[in-house]
């Protein structure tokens, strides 16, 4: 197996946070970005939500909710 | 876009969601506010005034929430498509940028933006109440100095500064500098070739709003055909990158303004466990979070019901005694019946619905205030995705059970219009209060009074299977239209779950004022001119139809030796029979044969299509009930509605002698009524969000064509 050189909030336990590198999907960095969340923050997993496949996050003390694809696109640091 | 005469002054509010800014326009403004209803655009702008110091009125426009002027949803496509045409109806002459003071590294990308496109702007950082609680020091000059912008801290909820912003606001409105030293971001070697070639081709003065155009030209609504053609080409002679070039100058920009923010506000450590995280940690818990969502909606559904009672049976009573002062002070003409049967029961039927409207829209807005509506959203998205819908759609369906025509205007709130049209499209299966009546009169009549299980009776049974039916029907519609809709829109969900507060009260009084008379004003109007028309048709008939009809029921009811109350019902019935309205449903008979039902629920089903709970109403005069409409449209009195259900279970079939109101004819009644679209102020409000009649039309088919269906399918199996 090649080494992953990055992970995403999908591989993070609750409450365990790493720091975001860049976002991959350009349409969603664009969002993203705007909202807050940017490479070199921190970013938290809070919990997942009640019917899966959303993720509540704490960037930089600020809560958000994303989706499974907006939460893969984040790439952290391993 | 707009075609509302020039106001000489226009102010903007413009920040990004979460930031206060219809906190600080309620200040500004208080109740001198509306919403505007431009035509053509699906997104309402409120208005207000502001009276300067020299006597002369400003208008202030509230724009949707934003985070850039890249935009990603239709809300924040208004914003950017204003900001780049300065021959926009909308395009300020200055703007009021609001930012959260407590949170400022992350709420001034747009200001920059706007600082680049030239516009005149005046920070206002709001939230100071609770920075001064948190503990955090703010350098107002200094960032001041850094912007090169005037900058009031403000507090929206506790109307600190308010006075000094609108000061500032009537300096810059005299002396609208734009400040020559941007700007603050730096275009590229591309950009700048990109911008200043589309500088010279379409007489663009900014540098970086003709970027915006050149990023933009795919659907900015006000291009003509040979600029978007011109713009292309630019984007694609330059090889302009455009998602590249916008992250990359929105990392850029962050860049250049947190160092400023860093040295200019002064924040205490953030506490790692906030009350905020203490209620996340229950209400969005992945077992206890839907757990008490449904408690809680439980409880409105409840208020709905219990709280407006009251209220409700006080217009109704008001009505009725305003019925009988018009009666007993107007001569008997038609004139006075036009007032009666058309004007007032169309007001009534209006004003019956605001407490429950009001009702729904306080606790609504309540939760929305507090922040509650964001964590629903988090909770449910991917349950409503699967039905093509949003997380935000669980609050428009849950309205709908109140009145369908608030919960689809509280579909705005759902960036993707595809999730959006879908909610609009389904909410109106859920069943309605106006279903209510017509449920209790055909349960009654086709449901047996025996007990299932030892609480439980086989009517209460039905009735919640009716209220199931409709949320079947509106998650497996819109199911079937996520895949009929072939439009691919990129959706997201990226949502800030902001802060747990306090509900700030003027906010929630001034939207709940709003609403209200947004509702009166707008589906009223429609209701109002339907139930004119249907007391029309139902007054006159074709020639002497009617004179005729009166003067052989006369006849015959004195050869049958009625009595005078008898007789006074016959003959209305032989009218009603002569009039347009009938007429009209011995036209459809044919049509609703097949599911069981003859003429006279032929015309019920045709005067319902406008308002479904004229049906009662109705039935009672076609089925010679002897009573007025009103005794049977009160809730209280069930002697009455036992007496419709007496008389409605002897209606024979005119050509086989069948009962009319057999079980199956019941059911298929119940469903038909469950699922059709009869209601003439719900296809307006869709009409009015969806900016044409094409939705509404389809609608109308799709919900009726499946409500026939259906009741047909019961008919055959019960029959």
């Amino acid at each position: 197996m090649m080494q992953r050189r990055y992970r995403s909030i999908l591989d993070l336990k609750i409450k365990e946070s790493a720091k975001a590198l860049a976002i991959s999907d350009s349409e969603l960095a664009c969002k993203l970005t705007a909202m807050g969340v940017l490479p070199g923050t921190m970013v938290e997993l809070v919990r997942h939500s009640p019917f899966g496949s959303a993720y509540y996050v704490k960037v930089d003390g600020i809560r958000f909710a994303l989706r499974a694809e907006e939460a893969a696109s984040i790439l952290l640091e391993v | 876009m707009s075609e509302k005469p020039v106001k000489p002054l226009k102010i903007a509010l413009i920040g990004n969601p979460n930031s206060g800014k219809s906190t600080v326009f309620n200040q500004l403004t208080g109740l001198r506010q509306k919403t505007g209803n431009f035509p053509g655009v699906t997104v309402d702008l409120k208005e207000g005034n502001i009276r300067l110091s020299n006597g002369e009125e400003a208008v202030i426009i509230d724009f949707p929430g934003t985070y850039s002027v890249y935009p990603t949803s239709s809300d924040e496509k208004l914003v950017a498509a204003v900001l780049a045409n300065p021959a926009d109806a909308f395009f300020p002459d200055v703007i009021v940028y609001v930012a959260d003071v407590t949170n400022l590294e992350k709420h001034l990308l747009l200001l920059t933006q706007l600082l680049d496109l030239g516009m005149p702007v005046i920070l206002a950082l709001n939230m100071s109440d609770t920075a001064d609680t948190m503990g955090i020091k703010v350098n107002v000059s200094k960032i001041s100095d850094e912007f090169d912008v005037p900058v009031v801290l403000v507090s929206g909820r506790t109307g600190s500064n308010i006075n000094k912003l609108t000061a500032e606001i009537e300096k810059l409105l005299k002396n609208p500098v734009t400040w020559k030293k941007r700007p603050i971001y730096r275009l590229n070697e591309t950009e700048k070739q990109v911008a200043e070639t589309v500088c010279l081709n379409l007489d663009v003065d900014n540098n970086y709003r003709a970027l915006q155009l050149a990023h933009h030209h795919k659907w900015l609504p006000f291009l003509k055909d040979n600029e978007r053609a011109v713009l292309a080409t630019i984007v694609q002679t330059k090889d302009f990158q455009l998602l590249r070039s916008q992250v990359d100058e929105t990392l850029d920009r962050y860049d250049r303004f947190t160092p400023i923010v860093q040295d200019t506000i002064q924040k205490p450590p953030l506490f790692p466990n906030t009350p905020t995280d203490r209620i996340d940690a229950i209400l969005t818990n992945k077992w206890l979070g839907p757990i008490i969502f449904f408690a809680v909606m439980m409880l409105l559904f409840q208020a709905i019901f219990d709280w407006s009672e009251y209220p409700m049976t006080w217009i109704e009573d008001l009505f009725s005694g305003l019925n009988d002062v018009i009666l007993t002070t107007f001569p008997t003409n038609w004139f006075t019946e036009l007032l009666t049967d058309g004007v007032l029961a169309g007001l009534a039927g209006i004003m019956v619905f605001v407490p429950q409207i009001a009702i729904l829209f306080l606790l609504v807005t309540i939760l929305e205030e507090v922040g509650y509506m964001a964590r629903v959203v988090f909770m449910f998205d991917k349950f409503m995705r699967r039905f093509g819908m949003n997380g935000r759609s669980v609050v428009a369906l849950i309205g709908g059970s109140a009145c369908a025509v608030p919960a689809i205007m509280s579909s705005r709130t759902i960036g993707n219009w595809k999730e959006r049209l879908i909610t609009i499209l389904v909410t109106p299966f859920i069943s309605c209060s106006a279903r209510i009546p017509v449920y209790l009169v055909l349960i009654g009549l086709a449901v047996p009074k025996v007990k299932v299980f030892w609480f439980l009776s086989a009517q209460t049974l039905v009735f919640g299977a009716m209220y199931l039916l409709g949320v079947v029907a509106a998650l497996a519609s819109g199911w079937v239209m996520k895949r009929w809709f072939r439009k691919k829109e990129t959706s997201f969900l990226a949502i800030e779950l902001p802060v747990y507060r306090m509900p700030y009260w003027k906010n929630v009084w001034l939207t709940l004022w709003e609403k209200v008379s947004a509702f009166v004003l707008g589906a009223g109007k429609i209701i109002l001119i339907v139930s004119i028309a249907l007391w029309a048709l139902s007054r006159f008939g074709p020639g002497t139809a009617i004179e005729t009809a009166r003067v052989e029921a006369s006849i015959k009811a004195d050869s049958l030796h009625l009595d005078s109350v008898h007789t006074k019902d016959y003959i209305s019935q032989r009218e009603l029979e002569a009039s347009w309205a009938g007429q009209m449903g011995k036209f459809i008979e044919p049509a609703i044969r097949p599911l069981g039902y003859d003429w006279k629920i032929g015309i019920a089903l045709l005067t319902s299509f406008a308002a479904r709970e004229v049906f009662t109403g109705t039935l009672a005069v076609l089925y010679n009930m002897g009573s007025s409409e009103s005794e049977i449209n009160d809730r209280s009195d069930n002697a009455a509605k036992a007496t419709l259900r007496d008389k409605l279970r002897r209606e024979k079939f005119r050509d086989t002698g069948g009962p009319v109101y057999s079980l199956a004819t019941a059911l298929s009644l119940l469903v038909f009524y469950a699922l059709a679209m009869q209601c003439m102020s719900t296809l307006a409000v869709v009409r009015r969000e969806t900016g044409s009649w094409k939705w509404p039309t389809i609608q109308f088919f799709f919900m009726s064509g499946l409500a026939y269906l259906c009741a047909w399918v019961v008919y055959v199996l019960f029959s």
